[in-house]
């Protein structure tokens, strides 16, 4: 029978650990066919189980380039990533996926990506901006603010330092104030303020802002100051999530099952759905 | 033609000589009638009530249910392959609101992915639907469209004549094999059943306009947030997904819980009670219809019998300044 509830089951290839609480795996199909066969869109998510523990929806933070693999990142925090967290090396864990919408990576060609991220929120612009860079030529300048409470709660910065090594590519690191060490190099400050501090040019760009819902809260309004359409500013929902495929009735915001519509929504189409998520 | 009582029951313990499944209603004690497996054909309870206090749901949908076993070795795993072959079944004297919320559930478990451990109990389960005589004041299935002689989502329709006998309509070919030889072509009117209390139409526009309204946090802030409606709902299918025992379940859950929507990150979308009940009515007269074109309610007055605080979708309809 046909169980859509049933997993993949995943190799873990490749454990990383960011900071205290947050890891990220890199982890591959057991069914060798399946490792080639398996494609999905930049933005998707999709299920990840411990078995034993349950089930937990996490963005899939590799490019959609990348085959045979595929990442997640979570932190500890529950029963199920609590389990995660135990999990080593060679060990197998349960995927389903992928589900939900993705970023219209096609529709941004020819624009300037601006991405603003903050603490764990990193890995779903991770796949974005590894899947721009692969696609160079059809990009314009990209700017990347990714800020967290501490300099430990950076996630993926060796990516960072990747991705600065690009052509037209400028990274801001930032912490809140109080979080910076001796050495720190980056900025030191909320996301919202220092990105508006960097002036970053508006005209021809589209942001993907991911982060807390505060982070989220006082970015639009300096986006909407530079002049951003609420067409070009993207986010992605982290409406909690069972069966991932529009059944189980929890991650509705008023009409709209994020599990399907979502979780990739423009500004434009979130001011259409009532304060429900 | 009709069908007598003592027919009835001949084909219900034929039914069950034949190793298959029987559900109907069952007094299992004085003042209490539930839709129960039957272990002999006597216990069918074919009058002297209402309705049943749960619903014919969960011989489709049970209330917890294994999706899959696994074995868990070291690090590896192996999922186990079992086939997922429901009893054949029978639902003998459903009540028409429901029979009808079957159908109404089929899209949403079908729409891009199949639930096929829907789609096979609900092919492997033939309905005999009972007709109503009576109603009490939570009844309101004439305000969903609906009647006491609703033949929506069943096989076939008893219409009871008053002396242990009932006319019999054939609905679908499924049930042809068990009423070929009773059914009639002619049926007796049922009572009208209860007025009409509400204008669906209405409803939705109300939802439609009022998300944002003192409305929610007047009637509904007497919610207690127990769940008890949507369990005893024919037409509530929220559920959770979780492991126990080498094993993934998905257990009957509800949209009243705190914990049902909330994040990791201890944010929660319906953070109280009065959104979470805006949630339960949006859901059933907006949402549901919008999504499926069918209202997610049959009016069975389930919620309120079953609400300690006299709180069913109803009562918050009847608060409602629509229409």
């Amino acid at each position: 029978m046909d169980n859509v509830y049933k997993p993949h089951l995943m190799r873990v290839l490749e454990v990383r650990r960011h900071t205290p609480d947050v890891k990220s795996f890199r982890i591959t199909f057991q069914e060798e066919e399946l490792r080639d066969r398996f494609s999905f869109r930049v933005g998707q998510f999709g299920i990840f189980s411990a078995f034993g523990a349950g089930e937990a929806t996490f963005n899939i933070c590799s490019s959609s380039n990348w085959r045979g693999y595929l990442d997640f990142c979570f932190r500890k925090t529950g029963r199920v990533t609590e389990a995660l967290w135990d999990v080593e090396e060679g060990d197998v864990i349960g995927f389903r996926g992928p589900y939900g919408n993705w970023y219209p990576m096609e529709q941004w060609e020819g624009k300037n990506l601006i991405f603003l991220g903050g603490g764990i929120a990193m890995p779903p612009i991770r796949c974005a901006i590894w899947y721009a860079l692969e696609n160079r030529d059809k990009f314009g300048d990209i700017t990347i603010v990714y800020g967290a409470r501490t300099v430990g709660d950076l996630v993926f910065t060796s990516d960072l330092d990747q991705w600065e090594r690009h052509d037209r590519v400028r990274v801001i690191r930032c912490v809140d104030p109080g979080g910076e060490t001796p050495d720190w190099k980056g900025e030191v400050g909320f996301v919202p303020h220092v990105f508006e501090r960097a002036k970053v040019p508006a005209e021809n760009s589209v942001a993907l802002v991911i982060g807390p819902p505060v982070m989220i809260k006082f970015t639009l309004p300096v986006l909407d100051k530079m002049g951003l359409r609420p067409g070009d500013i993207y986010t992605s929902l982290e409406n909690r999530m069972k069966c991932g495929i529009g059944k189980c009735g929890r991650c509705n915001a008023g009409g709209c099952y994020v599990c399907k519509e979502g979780p990739v929504f423009s500004l434009e189409q979130l001011q259409k759905l009532p304060q429900d998520y | 033609m009709s069908i007598s009582a003592q027919d009835l029951l001949r084909i219900a313990a034929d039914w069950i000589a034949q190793g298959k499944q029987l559900i109907g209603p069952k007094r299992v004690k004085p003042g209490l009638v539930l839709y129960a497996r039957l272990k002999d054909a006597s216990e069918l309870a074919l009058d002297g009530f209402l309705r049943p206090a749960n619903s014919i749901k969960e011989a489709v949908f049970p209330r917890h249910e294994v999706l899959y076993r696994y074995r868990v070795t070291g690090g590896a795993v192996e999922l186990l392959d079992e086939e997922f072959a429901p009893a054949e079944t029978l639902v003998l004297a459903a009540r028409p609101c429901d029979a009808a919320a079957l159908p109404i559930l089929d899209p949403l478990f079908n729409w891009d992915y199949r639930d096929e451990f829907w789609n096979r109990r609900r092919a492997a389960t033939t309905i005999i639907a009972l007709a109503c005589h009576t109603h009490d004041e939570h009844c309101f299935c004439t305000s969903v469209g609906l009647a006491p002689d609703a033949t929506r989502g069943a096989d076939a329709l008893l219409y009871p004549l008053g002396d242990a006998h009932f006319a019999v309509r054939q609905v679908t070919a499924k049930s042809e094999p068990l009423v070929a030889g009773y059914r009639d072509e002619d049926w007796p009117a049922m009572p009208a059943g209860p007025p009409v209390k509400f204008d669906p139409t209405d409803v939705q526009a109300f939802l439609e306009a009022n998300f944002d309204s003192p409305f929610w946090n007047g009637v509904p802030l007497r919610c207690l947030g127990c769940g008890a409606c949507a369990y005893h709902c024919p037409t509530c299918h929220c559920f959770d997904i979780i492991d126990e025992k080498n094993a993934r379940v998905r257990n009957w859950d509800a949209c009243q819980f705190a914990l049902f929507t909330l994040h990791a990150s201890g944010h929660n979308p319906r953070s109280t009670q009065p959104e979470r009940q805006r949630q339960r009515l949006q859901h059933k007269f907006r949402i549901y219809r919008e999504k499926f074109g069918e209202i997610l309610c049959t009016g069975c007055g389930n919620c309120t019998r079953n609400c300690p605080v006299d709180l069913g979708v109803l009562n918050v309809l009847e608060a409602m300044p629509h229409g």
